[in-house]
């Protein structure tokens, strides 16, 4: 597989977008964008976890059940939280707007790069 | 079983049914919750910064109906469907389907109850003390949260009837 093309792309990827959210913070020395990263990071585990619990207990259902869709769910929140976190701060003028977009950005480089490491694990596992 | 026992002219569109679907509503649904929470979050913290000059602030009265309405959706969406129609059923316990209904019934009061309060709050503590703009957001962010709770919940269940009508086309 052209695998190592995209782990280097990913890596690349995942430091700007690390290199967005921290200089957004320490340009102009306020860390509240730093809690973008941690809320990103957070993310996909509630699906994992979520995952886990169902393959323990029912697997003989064939439909999704309940537990993977309330880790959908919390994904669902955590993601738009990642947006909404920096935007909250802009309108209130505990950070600037150019920090703002640059955390943002970073985010979802971040999150895009998490995403598509499982995706790309999940297919090497399949076959 | 498609055309016969059909109510609408329209058929369903085929992509309603697929298992993508479905949870990208969830996903959706997680969303708009997310938006909601942080549009009332936004107001509180709006309410303290520095750039609220006027005298109204948000206080716990700001915060109820988000609350009622987050109730409301937790109670409709822990509620098991199926369980709707238990009493067609002669194998089911006696009153199932009588107290899904029952409590069916005050979740959708406590969220319907929640977007009532913050339409009552925004009128009652902003619009007629006539907030100004920055002040009158307060209000209107009331407003828009429990409606987007509203929607989620809305989506959700949308979704996970969804999920039924899917697992019946897999059983036959």
């Amino acid at each position: 597989m052209a695998g190592l093309k995209t782990i280097i792309v990913l890596s690349f990827i995942l430091a700007i977008g690390f290199l967005l959210v921290i200089l957004s913070s320490a340009l102009f020395k306020n860390y509240l964008t730093l809690l973008v990263v941690a809320t990103y990071v957070i993310a996909p585990i509630p699906n994992w976890i979520c995952g886990k619990a169902q393959n323990q207990d029912d697997f003989m259902d064939s439909g999704t059940s309940s537990i993977v869709e309330l880790g959908r769910f919390m994904t669902g929140f955590l993601v738009v939280m990642g947006v909404a976190l920096p935007a909250v701060f802009a309108h209130c003028d505990l950070i600037r707007i150019e920090a703002m977009v640059m955390s943002i950005i970073g985010g979802l480089l971040i999150y895009g790069t998490i995403i598509s490491f499982t995706m790309f694990f999940h297919e090497q596992e399949e076959f | 079983m498609e055309s016969s026992d059909r109510l609408f002219r329209f058929p369903k569109p085929q992509w309603m049914n697929s298992a993508n679907t479905r949870s990208g509503g969830v996903y959706v649904a997680g969303a708009l919750f997310s938006i909601a929470l942080f549009v009332l979050i936004d107001a509180a913290t709006f309410s303290k910064s520095h750039l609220n000059g006027s005298d109204f602030h948000m206080n716990f009265v700001d915060w109820i109906p988000g609350i009622f309405s987050a109730l409301g959706m937790l109670v409709i969406n822990s509620i098991d469907k199926s369980r709707l129609s238990a009493d067609n059923f002669s194998y089911s316990g006696d009153g199932v389907a009588w107290k899904a209904r029952v409590v069916l019934f005050m979740g959708f009061a406590a969220m319907a109850g929640g977007l009532a309060g913050a339409v009552t709050v925004m009128v009652l503590k902003y619009v007629v003390p006539e907030a100004s703009w920055p002040a009158l957001w307060f209000g209107v962010a009331n407003v828009v949260a429990n409606a987007m709770v509203m929607l989620s919940s809305v989506v959700l269940w949308v979704s996970q009837n969804m999920e039924d009508d899917y697992t019946y086309n897999l059983a036959l």
